[in-house]
């Protein structure tokens, strides 16, 4: 067993490449993100607007978005909609992925939002606190706690759903494995390691969720 | 000057008109019970005048300004007023603390020591200050109700609106809100509040104001609206609130509706949940029994009322049928439901009257 393990994932330096491919993932994933989180709260702002000509078009990004497969948006913006240009494979599936989770997010925003209390901001307006006050102090923060757990498994989704990445030339760690596997004809071996690396960066977005918790619990109680 | 003047106010809702061309206004130290039926405008007309709700019509001065004006300082103007509600809206992510010097260190720029120290002083007075650090969600409806008034009075405002303080608590924690609102009143706080507890009303009312009709039906002072309500509705409305009655005509008559009846009459006086209890349990047990007498038909008429003057409950029974006393049995005759009731009132008599029983009991 640790003959094997040797031979395939160190001899050959093949655990860089491993390396290299799960860095792929890591900045795929991670641009994403930022990308989907900021333009899903834009999407969810608008989808909330009482006008019309921001709302609908919201609506209609949210329902093409989730409703359609992000490996056939890949597909159109690598071989369509930038095949011209000569942007990089990376920031193609950075914008995909960015677009698609965008998606999500405003959805997830939209019901935590929804959950809050309007009372409490009632409370705040009769205080004396303006709308956006009342938004910042006692919404945001509400809507926030409310939303955790589903955007943390947003996160985990994405990471799981970027492995389509090697459709369009992208060494990420599945087409990295996909490749050591076919070389070594070892596949058993190599997908159960391909496997637990993407466990392990589950296990990682978990780990810093329950670690921010800890902190702000730890924070709340220090006010003590 | 008022520090209220509300002037022909009107709201809808689609095609609901819930207010129409309502005018009052409230003077400093007043207190002004708002009353009346279920949906005629209570609410609205008290989140009009926090602006919570947004007049169709009509106009409403706090304190000499504005707040229905274009571009009014809403924000400004809100600050002289403190609006307690049924659900408390304490800030469920904050403790205590928190949820008290939120609004004067960022409204007013109170450093936070002196807010802390002024917030401490307030939980004092309404018998909190050990709950500086608990977490909404760990306090009792009384409990939080009574934050929630402090954390208003950290404004200093001029003028407190009570939206039904103790609708959604438990009948034990009402009379720690109540004695807390005292205190403001006492104090000489001016205040709107919107109240099922009638006697309360009574007690600490400079006036009441009776909602009907889409506004202000009838006004005065708590004698005036308690004990000689002129206008029709109001009259039917009081008379209401004394006074239970029920026709009973068969062995399966609607209990539960009867002891609805009594555990609402029961929260209005602010009997407490026991002496509800016993009051429908002489009841039940009294019309069980009188059902003995009945000939043929069944023909009984319950009634209930609550005299002020005697600070008691008297419960009347009128059955039709044979001669039947159900207090006259020897001990060993005597049936259960006749014990308790003997056991729980005060006095009990019967007389018999040209083919009725009359049966009075006194709780
Ligand atoms: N936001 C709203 N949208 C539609 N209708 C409303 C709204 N708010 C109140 N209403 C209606 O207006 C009427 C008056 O409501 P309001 O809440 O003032 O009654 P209330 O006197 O406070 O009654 P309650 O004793 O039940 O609290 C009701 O018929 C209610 O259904
Ligand atoms: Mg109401």
């Amino acid at each position: 067993m640790f003959q094997k393990f040797y031979d395939l994932l160190i001899a050959g330096g093949a655990w860089l490449t491993i390396l290299e491919g799960l860095w792929a993932t890591v900045q795929i994933s991670f641009f994403a993100l930022v990308l989907g989180t900021l333009l899903g709260a834009e999407v969810c702002a608008m989808r909330r607007s009482k006008h019309k000509i921001l709302k609908i078009p919201a609506s209609i990004y949210i329902a093409v978005l989730r409703g359609s497969p992000v490996l056939m948006l890949l597909m159109l913006f690598y071989y369509v909609v930038f095949a011209k240009t000569d942007m990089d494979a990376l920031v193609v599936a950075i914008i995909t992925f960015g677009l698609n989770t965008a998606a999500y997010i405003a959805e997830l925003m939209r019901s935590a939002l929804d959950a809050t209390d309007k009372g409490q901001v009632e409370a705040m307006r009769t205080l004396g606190f303006s709308g956006f006050a009342a938004f910042r102090y006692v919404t945001l923060p509400q809507a926030a706690e409310i939303a955790k757990p589903v955007y943390q498994s947003t996160i985990i989704n994405l990471i799981q759903w970027t492995s389509v990445v090697g459709y369009v030339t992208i060494t990420d760690l599945t087409r990295v494995i996909n490749n050591i596997s076919a070389r070594t004809m070892q596949p058993l071996f190599m997908i159960i390691v391909g496997m637990i690396i993407y466990l392990g960066l589950s296990y990682l977005v978990t780990g810093i969720f329950a670690l921010s918790d800890r902190i702000k619990k730890r924070k709340a109680g220090a006010k003590k | 000057m008022s520090l209220i003047e509300v002037k022909g106010l009107c709201k809808s809702f689609g095609n609901l008109e819930v207010l129409k061309d309502v005018s009052f206004t409230v003077d400093e130290g007043e207190v002004v019970v708002i009353i009346g039926g279920s949906g005629c405008g209570k609410s609205v007309t008290l989140r009009s005048i926090e602006l919570l709700e947004k007049p169709d019509k009509g106009q409403i001065f706090i304190n000499g300004r504005e707040i229905t004006a274009k571009g009014a300082d809403i924000d400004s103007i809100r600050r002289e007023m403190g609006m307690v509600y049924q659900s408390f809206n304490l800030f469920s992510h904050m403790n205590i603390e928190e949820n008290m010097i939120l609004a004067p260190t960022r409204l007013l720029k109170m450093p936070r020591e002196e807010a802390v120290a002024k917030a401490k002083d307030l939980l004092k007075q309404v018998g909190l200050l050990d709950k500086l650090h608990a977490m909404p969600q760990n306090l009792s409806g009384g409990q939080k109700q009574r934050v929630a008034i402090a954390r208003c009075l950290m404004m200093e405002p001029k003028i407190m609106l009570f939206d039904e303080p103790t609708s959604a608590l438990d009948p034990t924690m009402v009379g720690e809100v109540l004695a807390t609102m005292r205190m403001l009143a006492k104090k000489g706080m001016t205040m709107i509040i919107v109240t099922h507890e009638m006697n309360f009303a009574k007690e600490i009312g400079s006036r009441i104001m009776f909602l009907a009709d889409k506004g202000v039906y009838e006004q005065g002072t708590p004698a005036e609206i308690f004990d000689n309500p002129r206008k029709e509705k109001t009259i039917a409305f009081i008379k209401k609130l004394k006074f239970i009655s029920m026709h009973i005509e068969s062995r399966d008559f609607d209990l539960m509706e009867l002891h609805g009846n009594i555990t609402t009459f029961g929260e209005r006086y602010g009997l407490g949940s026991k002496a509800a209890y016993r009051l429908q349990l002489c009841a039940e047990e009294l019309i069980y029994e009188m059902f003995k007498c009945a000939e043929d038909e069944i023909d009984t008429d319950l009634s209930i009322e609550y005299s002020e003057s005697e600070k008691c409950i008297r419960l009347n029974i009128d059955a039709k049928g044979k001669e039947y006393n159900p207090f006259a049995l020897s001990e060993d005759d005597e049936p259960m439901g006749v014990m308790i009731v003997k056991r729980t009132s005060q006095n009990y008599s019967h007389s018999y009257v040209s083919g009725t029983n009359k049966i009075s009991v006194e709780i």
